[in-house]
């Protein structure tokens, strides 16, 4: 499903250079539920927004589906962002403003869905995620758990084939954390959804069916 | 919708930050307000003017001294005309159809010992209420029977001066004029200042020009009210004046026709219009800068929430969307508050100038048009700023 070869990833600070990520070769194939492990600093943050198109590699390819990602095409990338991908965040990034409903839905406002289509819909992921009696909340009336399972909602609304997770229990507690990590794992075997989480957390880790471990901007297990 | 969505997101973010929408305003209020009031003020007077000259009509000519051409006639006896030759002038022009002479004097007025205040005192003919389309409210106009009489008629608002200092029904009392006194014999309607008359009709007091001239000592009538005759061209008219004055009088004169009042006012206008225009238009930069502003900091405190939505999969274009809406919201509430001080503004206007208000659907259209225009062109900058934002940069912002 998706192929990176060779991917490096560079920053300049001032008049340094610090390569983050010194050419990793990773595939993730459909229906997988995967773990990206790695010590703070790794660069498999980095590694998580190049798979998710947010950033762009300095060298090297990436296919998704085959097809090579060209990075000229902004629209493009926002397309599959949109249609393909969903994300999880750490830090849950709702939109503060917006209702748990509304929240939701934004994926599919921007791929020109009917109100009354998209309503129906995010309530239906709401579901879910077991959070369709918050619907109307706004995201400060929230739990932090409950923040992210309508970040996670938000992320299967616009039915993608790829969940990206950047440290999805990192701010919550062990137990409220294993449930974020049992729905993950259900959208996986019930939904088909392929799954990668990046962590820290061994005990998240355990829980996938396939794990890789990064050092040193390089993918030294798998 | 996308469309929908950019709407209402942009009506919360804006009534998120209220002080600062309204501060950004301010601008667009004044800039907005002052243009509809120019164009709403210009379309009033318009109107104003054009009553004015309907009541009194159009087949009219003022004749009187020019002031410019006055500095080389040391030798002239006289300044303008007498009587008998302003009197003359219909039999010499074939043009002409009737002439009011008039003598425009001042002096103190008064009435039992109060003093009147604002009046003028206009010598004239009995045919003055025709000509000048005055009409007489109750007892009789100055007749040409009266020459040399001592009898008065009092323009509307000198009537109810009288009225108010208790003289009630004021035909047969006599006001004071310097040492003389006249007899009120009839008062006129109200009417219309402004046009071509040279005076203001409610603020006057008529008495026969004969009378005038004699209490005065004077040779010279001060303006001649002429009335074309039907058919005639005002052209061929003025031009018979004007050989009738070389021919008679060494005095230079003055023919003004309604074309060319009107055309001076219509110049003035333009002034006014100009005048407001400018300020209108720098109020518009300086609100276009306040919104841009606004804009830029709204930018600013959103990057996160437009890295979020980058990654949820809006395209640079639904995020300029999303702010370019807010920008034109922005600038159309200030456009709508300034349409309500722009009617407001000329609704005063005309009120305290007491002229027939109306609201021009133009200007609504012009505030409306406008402000868009300028939410478009100054949320244009921010909003390109917004759409260009890296999304990982955006993202990880705070």
């Amino acid at each position: 499903m998706l192929e990176l070869s060779d991917i490096r990833k560079s920053y300049r600070i001032g008049p340094t250079e610090i390569e983050i990520l010194k050419g990793v070769n990773l595939k993730v194939v459909t229906g997988e539920l995967m773990a990206i492990m790695g010590p703070s600093g790794c660069g498999k943050s980095t590694l998580m927004n190049i798979l998710g198109l947010l950033d762009k590699p300095t060298s090297g390819t990436y296919a998704i589906m085959g097809t090579p990602v060209t990075y000229t095409d902004d629209d493009n990338l926002s397309r599959i962002r949109n249609r393909s991908i969903g994300f999880v965040f750490q830090q849950y990034h709702l939109l503060p403003r917006l209702s748990a409903l509304d929240n939701v839905g934004l994926p599919l406002i921007y791929r020109g869905e009917r109100e009354q289509e998209i309503r129906t819909r995010s309530l239906e992921y709401l579901k879910k995620v077991n959070m369709h009696e918050r619907a109307s909340h706004n995201p400060t009336e929230l739990s932090g758990g409950q923040q992210q399972r309508v970040a996670i909602a938000r992320a299967i609304a616009g039915r993608p084939s790829l969940i990206l997770a950047d440290e999805p229990t990192g701010a919550l507690d062990t137990k409220v954390g294993q449930e974020i990590m049992d729905l993950f794992r259900r959208l996986n075997e019930e939904e088909g959804i392929t799954v990668v989480i990046i962590t820290h957390d061994p005990g998240i880790a355990k829980q996938c069916k396939r794990f890789v471990y990064m050092k040193d901007g390089t993918i030294i297990e798998q | 919708m996308i469309f929908r969505a950019n709407l209402k997101e942009a009506v919360r973010s804006l009534s998120s930050a209220k002080q600062r929408t309204i501060l950004a305003l301010i601008g667009i209020v004044i800039g907005i307000g002052s243009v509809i009031a120019m164009v709403s003020i210009g379309k009033i007077v318009q109107a104003e003017v054009m009553t004015q000259f309907r009541e009194m009509g159009t087949d009219i000519l003022n004749i009187s001294k020019d002031p410019a051409a006055d500095a080389g006639g040391a030798s002239k006896k006289r300044d303008f005309l007498g009587l008998k030759e302003a009197l003359s002038i219909p039999a010499a022009c074939p043009s002409i159809d009737q002439v009011s002479p008039n003598v425009n004097l001042g002096g103190e007025m008064s009435f039992s010992g109060k003093k009147l205040d604002g009046l003028v005192l206009l010598g004239v003919t009995e045919n003055f209420p025709d000509i000048n389309k005055v009409k007489v409210l109750k007892g009789r106009f100055i007749s040409d029977l009266d020459e040399n009489s001592h009898f008065c008629v009092l323009g509307n608002g000198a009537y109810q001066k009288l009225q108010g200092l208790g003289a009630g029904d004021v035909i047969g009392r006599t006001i004071k004029v310097n040492d003389l006194l006249f007899t009120v014999i009839g008062t006129m309607d109200s009417s219309t200042p402004g046009g071509m008359r040279t005076f203001d009709p409610n603020q006057t007091v008529y008495i026969h020009i004969s009378t005038a001239m004699r209490v005065k000592n004077l040779w010279d009538i001060t303006n001649i009210t002429a009335r074309v005759r039907p058919g005639a061209s005002h052209r061929t008219a003025q031009a018979e004046v004007k050989e009738f004055f070389t021919k008679n009088v060494t005095a230079n004169v003055k023919i003004s026709s309604p074309e060319e009042v009107i055309a001076q006012m219509e110049k003035q206008m333009q002034m006014f219009t100009l005048l407001l225009g400018a300020i209108g238009s720098i109020a518009l930069i300086v609100g276009g800068v306040g919104v841009m502003n606004v804009m830029l900091v709204s930018v600013t405190e959103r990057r996160k929430e437009i890295g979020i939505r980058r990654a949820l999969g809006a395209r640079q274009n639904d995020i300029m969307g999303q702010f370019l809406m807010e920008s034109i919201i922005l600038s159309m509430i200030g456009g709508l508050f300034g349409i309500l001080v722009g009617v407001g503004g000329s609704y005063l206007a005309a009120y305290f100038a007491k002229w027939q208000f109306g609201v021009s659907y133009m200007a609504i259209f012009l505030g409306v048009g406008v402000s868009s225009v300028v939410g478009i062109f100054f949320g244009f900058y921010p909003a390109r700023q917004a759409s260009r934002l890296d999304p990982i940069v955006a993202l990880r912002s705070n």
